[in-house]
């Protein structure tokens, strides 16, 4: 398993554990977390958090922007490259 | 005077002094007043002329500043419409006011035609369009044949029945506020404005309007930082802001993660906030962080603007009361009404009722109003004659400032094929507060936060999107058959358990 997909199923398991009601169903890498109002800037500050302890990187202030929110695929893309 | 006099008349004093720091661009008064002349010709040019409104659906930039001014200088009526809404609420706001043009980006005007806008509205594209706007005169026009107690722009907020309300706001309800806000922080050229609140949002004319009165400028924080409080402080930093107006959760949430004082912003002289109650602690915190700075609670709804204040100077280290919204201001007389009828006196409790210049002109649609405002607030009367905020007597709420009609969300919520019947209680307060839906499910439906996010998503504000929802076999109702709020709302707290919300 590559390490991206390893990471998107991280992040999808907190997004259905953390803030939704324990289903991932029709949660995919392009479901639109902003738009939908999964993420909003309050659960985006605890999901740094979380990417903090989970995977040691910290999102710099100038990455959080809605373009790497907007979906697993993008956030998971900024993780990876974090992680370098 | 008119609304649109505060940017000439500055312009006319120092065009070279900044007026609006965008996420665009930087735009001096005289940039500023020249823009908007050439953007009210290209209104003019797609029929817009006095009294006609225009809808404004954009991100928060310098631009929507200069055609809010473009407006005001044709007498026509700005709509600011709330970027983070889905298309179709929006179509229907635009019907609703049957609006003439509405100024947006290509890529929205898609989604409104494919959300059933009138296609005989007129489009001003701030990008397509960019180059026609700039190539034509910037020399002023002449001024509209309009007067004070016109209308200057309408504010939608969220309607009991599902319907958005359309708040008529004149220049005279405007310029009452502006003057007395001016004066009331002793604004000057050299003062800088944070712009947090979105343009829907009657914050926003503080910022703005103060800022052009006193020909200073005002910075305005983009969307996506709203409440990213380490940015947010950033932000007062590098703008070196003077005046910062919002709701508590921000400044709240600016103390505890992005370490917000006054040796961390220096520049800051005057804290503004409005929109929900302040609690008590962190309120302490910030009148300990800004030792030197005025501190103010301003209290209205969007139908007067702001109608009372207290300015928050010493307190106790015991109080847990919250501070009182105060006393009348902007020229607005204030009296609370007891449940019988009678005006409350000192340590009674009543509805809050508002008269003066600031009372709105009416709702969009409707006949106009008469008399004055009962603004739904429940206040009791202090000995010293100030107000205190008690709670509502109907169902809206309050979720980090915005305002939420309950009924809007459970109509939303009964469009779906397998809710049959549904009611919406808030648990937790401030930055806490949650929206939770409780469902009566058509068997044999199963349903998912996801996809009952998504539906809100289609026909709701961001805001007003469910945080969570509980399937319930029917609905708890009082004795005459109501829907049993109080009960609601118990169950709604005894369930926040896998939210993780933060003591």
């Amino acid at each position: 398993m590559s390490t991206s997909v390893a990471i998107e199923q991280t992040l999808k398991q907190y997004v259905a554990r953390e803030i939704l009601d324990g289903k991932d169903i029709g949660l995919d890498a392009d479901t639109p977390l902003l738009e939908w109002g999964v993420f909003n800037s309050l659960e985006i500050a605890r999901l740094l958090g979380f990417v903090r302890e989970h995977f040691g990187v910290v999102v710099p202030l100038e990455s959080v922007t809605a373009e790497h929110f907007k979906d697993l695929r993008a956030l998971t893309a900024l993780v990876a490259s974090l992680k370098g | 005077m008119l609304l649109a006099d505060l940017v000439i008349e500055s312009a006319r004093r120092d065009a070279a002094a900044p007026a609006v720091i965008g996420p665009d661009a930087t735009l001096t008064y005289g940039e500023l007043d020249a823009l908007a002349n050439r953007l009210a010709r290209a209104l003019a040019r797609r029929g817009v002329a006095a009294g006609d409104r225009v809808g404004l659906w954009l991100e928060k930039a310098g631009r929507g500043v200069a055609v809010m001014q473009a407006c005001l200088r044709l007498g026509a009526v700005y709509v600011p419409l709330d970027p983070l809404s889905p298309a179709p609420r929006i179509a229907g706001i635009l019907g609703d006011c049957e609006m003439r043009c509405v100024v947006t980006t290509e890529a929205r005007r898609g989604a409104l035609a494919s959300a059933g806008a009138p296609p005989e509205l007129a489009v001003l594209h701030v990008d397509a369009d960019w180059d026609e706007v700039l190539r034509l005169s910037a020399d002023s026009l002449p001024p509209p044949a309009r007067g004070p107690d016109d209308l200057a722009y309408i504010l939608y907020t969220s309607g009991s029945t599902g319907r958005p309300k359309g708040v008529c706001i004149s220049h005279r309800n405007a310029l009452a506020f502006v003057a007395w806000a001016a004066e009331a922080i002793a604004a000057d050229a050299s003062d800088r404005f944070a712009n947090h609140a979105p343009f829907h949002f009657d914050l926003s004319v503080l910022d703005l309007y103060v800022a052009f009165l006193a020909g200073g400028a005002v910075a305005l924080v983009p969307e996506g930082l709203s409440y990213a409080p380490r940015r947010l402080v950033e932000f007062v930093q590098s703008h070196r802001i003077s005046v910062w107006y919002s709701v508590p959760s921000a400044l709240a949430l600016m103390m505890e993660e992005g370490a917000l004082d006054a040796a961390a912003a220096p520049t800051l002289r005057a804290i503004l906030f409005a929109g929900e109650p302040f609690p008590v602690k962190p309120l302490r915190r910030l009148r300990r962080g800004f030792p030197e700075a005025r501190l103010f609670n301003l209290y209205g709804p969007t139908e007067t603007n702001v109608c009372t204040f207290h300015e928050v100077t010493a307190l106790a280290d015991d109080r847990t009361a919250p501070v009182p919204i105060g006393r009348a201001c902007s020229g607005d007389e204030v009296w609370a009404v007891r449940a019988d009828g009678e005006r409350a006196g000192p340590g009674e409790e009543g509805e809050l009722m508002v008269a003066g210049p600031t009372v709105m002109l009416g709702y969009w649609g409707q006949p106009p109003q008469r008399g004055p405002y009962a603004t739904g607030d429940i206040v009791r009367v202090d000995d010293g004659g100030e107000y205190t905020y008690v709670g509502r007597r109907d169902h809206m709420v309050k979720i980090r400032g915005h305002r939420v009609e309950l009924g809007d969300i459970e109509a939303a919520l009964l469009q779906h094929p397998d809710i049959r019947e549904v009611a919406v209680a808030v648990r937790g307060v401030g930055i806490d507060a949650r929206l939770h839906a409780f469902v009566v499910v058509a068997p044999p439906a199963e349903l998912s936060l996801l996809g009952l996010k998504r539906h809100c998503a289609e026909r709701l504000p961001r805001y007003m999107i469910i945080d969570d929802f509980t399937p319930i076999a029917a609905l708890p109702r009082t004795g005459n058959g109501k829907v049993d709020r109080l009960a609601l709302a118990r169950l709604a707290a005894a369930s926040s358990s896998s939210q993780g919300e933060q003591p």
